[in-house]
């Protein structure tokens, strides 16, 4: 992958406000233009979230992983327990989730990040494998593969309840994206969240000035869990169940697909990855679903086969009708 | 007693079938740094070729076997040639969903032409019986693996070690640029390797067939399977591959004689544990 | 500029004409939502979904009490839950389908229980079997089976045959765990003892050490429990491999002799004994007309537990469209469901008015070469309409 470039000029705050709005602008146009694809722009938000956790571990930090699914289910099953038999109040629901992604992001990472490359994306694929197992054999709290049900949600704030049209979740889920999207930009324009860059383009000169590696790595692990589990959470409120499905190598595998067509390091494409994939799958899943396959596969094969940097600039110069200005389409702003 | 017995003939039978399996990954991936998830499809591919001469043509079952082999060897040299050499530079995580997209390519691909059905390969009658071993009986065609599987092993260490491809192979691998100053053909090398881990694949696809159904699904399902055991045993070490392919086939069976319940949770501990233990391979591969 | 935007604008004007024509068109029929899996590793259960569901519309003329019908397919991929319930929200908000129809997995049905009772749609689920499910929404109607409706007859045969210890040994996911909770319940009942509970993990590929451990069981019989298409072929293959049927130890099942991988088995299958509530072999002029009108609708498609779900499914979706006009009134299209009896398929079928779940005769079939030289499962005894015990007892 071409390394991130940062440029250092300071964004202006209309620039760096713009991202909400065209954010919130298209959930407005949702909600009010077309209000049966609420469902799937609830989705959608809530996928986000999660490959934008996702985007802080491979993009940021430069951790290739497939098993991120396990941060994700641990809080959707953390959340279902928890408005089981203790609360269904979804902000406390929410919390739960993060916190369980965190720990569990926290302890794996004490043993994952001791490796890299392959071995580590092995170790990945292999911790969410045995909390699905683990999640499948506990059926007494999980429910098993019937999936986790039989909890009910209370109302948002107390005043909005979740209903069948899918408005309060909407809203819920998209306020939750923005506030993460801000909190997450925040976070990797910090110094923080440089250090992480630092370490992804260069591990050993970072070890070299003093800064704390694998800590560092650890906590970015720990915080990427957090916004996983909410992501979890999220889910498993929308939808009063939570399904073995969850934890699976599927859901890590299309994440990062969603990520890589949006785009890594950036948080922003990661939200375009996840819109544009997850709409593609629909529209072709409802037109001719033997053959959305061949869809997904094609579009993998040329993303990669064609640089997205040459795409993005021809794709400019048609619509702008004009080369682009700011010169090299490489550079990624990080903030 | 009996039990140890079963465990011990049923691990070593089943991570037989993991290893013929995953040979040919290990090959394109550990010997040609070449993170190729397309892995399976070309199984697939070799298992839907064979069960279709066989089956529907009239071929004899090592005919068309071998047809199968050298066709499924053919589709992976022209990809290689047509396309996957361009991505050799590239991040590990675009060779990843580039074969990913191939795969989910094949799959369409296998539903579109055959159906959603499993492919039957029909056996010759001397592979459909069983062969007792006194303790107790064997399926006949675990027996060809078993010893396909040994086959491939020393026939592969016998290549790497002392024959002239293995020479022009190992140096390719370890500095392409000094190989190809020397002499060598290094664009051939690549071709061949990359045929060969295609028919290996293919290999494992037909003599998995008993096991591991063909149908179009194939390349995703035993994706995690097949890679977890090339990871454990080491990249490019086929004598890796072929230790890990044991152990995790045995822990998997022992699991499933003693503890069932558990599913595959024992499978991933191991896994996991190998890999910490030796991040490089089981038998410390060429790093 | 302008002259693209004005093409642009002209091609999005016709086209929104002529939608409007169309759902204009469209405006009268009744729509059916179906939601099953049309793609990946159950893809086959789709086909057989719409196969059996066209045909029964087919075979009543094309429009059912009058109304043409329109059904709308939507793709569940495999076992997931939240996309289950997007998919029905849409459906049901955006499309407003009049009823509901398919799921093949557990937790797909569970997620759409809320939504179906809070519009008040009746759902009528063609395949998936746990006994629970109808529980959890007065809108639900099931035209499959359950394990318990299909496992306790075979129990209790195996009983009267004088068999006294038995090995389960079953897909460990719900309804293999449904099927083993029966199996015990309904056998112990019967003075039998269940030697020993096995569970196998559901990507099992090599079911050698299963068929090992039931020869080393000591069992007269093994109860087996299979989720139905590549792991059925494995296991059938492993008993036979591991000379269980030699050894003289019972198969006793339920759906894995089902038709759409029976003759993959080869003779292997002959004499494997089930106890299932459909056979494609049944004798009867009800079966023949359905497995005539599903060969005129898709040739591919197979006379299956499947394919009749859906067929009978559509029936009672035909009485409801009868009793409420072609009129949206899930109370009373619920209401008149609960009353049906008619002739199935499978044979005389009626839905009981407390579970809505399917009450039917449940047979005990061996595995024989029928006319022809294909493989069938031959009903040999009738155990009489059985109603779904899991619900019964709880």
């Amino acid at each position: 992958m071409h390394a991130t470039v940062l440029t250092f000029d300071a964004p202006t705050r209309s620039r760096a406000l713009l991202p909400y709005a065209v954010l919130l602008g298209l959930g407005a146009a949702v909600y009010w233009l077309f209000p049966g694809q609420l469902p799937l722009a609830t989705r959608i938000a809530i996928m986000a979230i999660f490959v934008m956790s996702l985007d802080l571990v491979v993009g940021y930090a430069g951790l290739a992983t497939l098993g991120h699914s396990a941060l994700y289910g641990v809080g959707a099953y953390a959340t279902g327990i928890f408005a089981s038999h203790i609360s269904g109040d979804p902000l406390l629901g929410l919390a739960v989730g993060a916190l369980a992604g965190a720990a569990i992001a926290g302890l794996s990472g004490l043993f994952l990040l001791r490796y890299d490359g392959l071995t580590f994306l092995m170790l990945t694929i292999a911790v969410s494998q045995i909390l699905q197992n683990l999640a499948s054999k506990l059926r007494d709290w999980t429910g098993g593969d019937d999936g986790l049900t039989g909890f009910t949600i209370k109302p948002v704030l107390g005043l909005a309840s979740f209903d069948m049209f899918g408005r309060t979740a909407f809203v819920y889920c998209g306020v939750v994206l923005l506030v993460s999207l801000f909190v997450m930009r925040r976070l990797m324009a910090s110094p923080f969240g440089l250090a992480c860059v630092g370490i992804h383009q260069n591990r050993r000169r970072m070890d070299a000035i003093g800064a704390n590696v694998r800590g560092q790595l650890l906590r970015l692990y720990a915080i990427a869990g957090a916004f996983a589990g909410i992501a979890g959470a999220l889910s498993a409120q929308v939808n009063q169940i939570v399904g073995l499905d969850s934890l699976g190598f599927e859901l890590s595998a299309e994440a990062l697909v969603m990520l890589v067509l949006g785009g890594t390091g950036t948080l922003l494409g990661a939200i375009a990855g996840s819109a544009v994939f997850m709409t593609i799958h629909h529209v072709a899943s409802a037109l001719n679903p033997y053959h959305w396959l061949f869809i997904i596969g094609g579009l993998l094969v040329l993303v990669v086969l064609v640089p997205r940097q040459r795409l993005l600039a021809q794709v400019k110069r048609r619509v702008a009708g004009f080369p682009n200005v700011r010169g090299a389409s490489a550079s990624k702003q990080v903030a | 007693m009996q039990q140890l017995a079963n465990i011990f003939i049923d691990g070593v039978s089943y991570g037989m079938v993991l290893f013929v399996i995953a040979v040919g990954l290990s090959v394109t991936m550990g010997l040609m740094r070449f993170v190729n998830l397309a892995h399976g499809a070309f199984a697939m591919t070799g298992g839907y070729i064979a069960a279709w001469l066989v089956r529907d043509h009239g071929f004899g079952y090592a005919s068309g076997v071998l047809v199968a082999l050298l066709a499924t060897a053919a589709l992976g040299a022209l990809l290689e040639l047509v396309v996957l050499r361009r991505l050799y530079r590239r991040s590990e995580l675009e060779q990843v969903l580039f074969t990913i997209g191939l795969s989910f390519l094949f799959v369409a691909t296998a539903n579109l032409l055959a159906g959603p059905q499993v492919q039957l390969l029909p056996l010759p009658p001397a592979l459909s019986g069983s062969v007792d071993l006194g303790v107790r009986t064997l399926p006949a065609h675990r027996m060809l693996v078993l010893g396909c599987g040994i086959a491939v092993l020393l026939l592969s260490i016998h290549v790497m070690a002392r024959s002239r491809f293995g020479v022009w192979l190992r140096a390719t691998v370890d500095n392409t640029s000094a190989a190809s100053a020397l002499g060598i053909p290094v664009q051939l090398v690549y071709v061949l390797t990359f045929a060969a881990g295609a028919a290996l694949a293919a290999l494992g696809g037909i003599l998995g067939a008993e096991l591991m159904p063909l149908e179009p699904y194939y390349p995703i399902k035993y994706l995690v399977l097949v890679l977890v055991v090339v990871a454990v045993g080491g990249l490019g070490s086929i004598p890796g591959s072929f230790a890990a392919a044991l152990v995790l086939g045995t822990v998997e069976t022992t699991s499933k004689y003693l503890a069932s319940e558990y599913g595959s949770l024992f499978f991933f501990a191991a896994v996991a544990l190998l890999l910490a233990w030796r991040p490089q391979g089981l038998l410390r591969a060429r790093g | 500029m302008s002259i693209q935007l004005r093409r642009a604008a002209r091609a999005l004007a016709t086209f929104a004409a002529t939608a409007l024509a169309v759902s204009f068109a469209n405006a009268q029929a009744v729509k059916v939502g179906v939601i099953g899996p049309f793609s990946g590793p159950f893809a086959h259960y789709g086909t057989l979904f719409k196969a059996g569901a066209e045909a029964y519309v087919a075979s009543q003329g094309g429009k059912l009490a009058g109304q043409s019908i329109e059904f709308i397919w939507r793709d569940e991929g495999g076992p997931n839950p939240a996309n289950t319930k997007t998919l029905a929200q849409e459906l049901i908000v955006n499309d407003k389908v009049d009823y509901l129809a398919g799921f093949v997995f557990t937790p797909n049905a569970f997620a759409v229980a809320p939504l179906i009772q809070e519009s008040k749609t009746p759902t009528v689920i063609f395949n998936a079997a746990t006994s629970d499910i109808t529980t959890k929404s007065e809108y639900y109607v099931r035209t499959s089976y359950t394990l318990w409706q299909v496992t306790v007859p075979i129990a209790q045969h195996a009983a009267t045959k004088g068999i006294r210890k038995v090995v389960t040994a079953v897909t460990d996911y719900a309804p293999g765990v449904d099927a083993e909770t029966a199996f015990k319940a309904e056998f112990s009942k019967q003075g039998g003892q269940v030697v020993e509970s096995i569970r196998m993990p559901i990507k099992t590929t090599d079911f050698a050490p299963f068929a090992q451990r039931i020869k080393a069981s000591g069992a007269q019989a093994a109860y087996v429990f299979l989720p139905g298409g590549p792991p059925n072929l494995g296991f059938i293959k492993a008993y036979n491999e591991n000379g269980l049927k030699a050894a003289g130890v019972e198969f006793l099942g339920t759906a894995e002799t089902d038709e759409f991988d029976l003759q993959k088995f080869g003779d292997a299958a002959i004499g494997l004994q089930t106890a299932f509530h459909y056979s494609a072999a049944h004798d009867s002029d009800a079966n023949r007309n359905f497995v005539d009108a599903l060969a005129k609708q898709n040739k591919e498609a197979v006379a299956n537990y499947a394919s009749v779900g859906a067929w009978d499914g559509m029936a009672v979706i035909h009485k409801m469209i009868e009793a409420t006009a072609g009129k949206r009134d899930g109370a009373k299209a619920i209401a008149a469901a609960k009353m049906l009896a008619w002739e199935s398929p499978r044979g005389p079928v009626k839905i009981d008015s407390a579970t809505r779940h399917i009450v039917q005769n449940v047979y005990l079939r061996t595995v024989e070469k029928g006319p022809g030289g294909m493989l069938i499962n031959k009903e040999v005894q009738n155990f009489g309409p059985q109603p779904d015990h899991g619900l019964v007892k709880n």
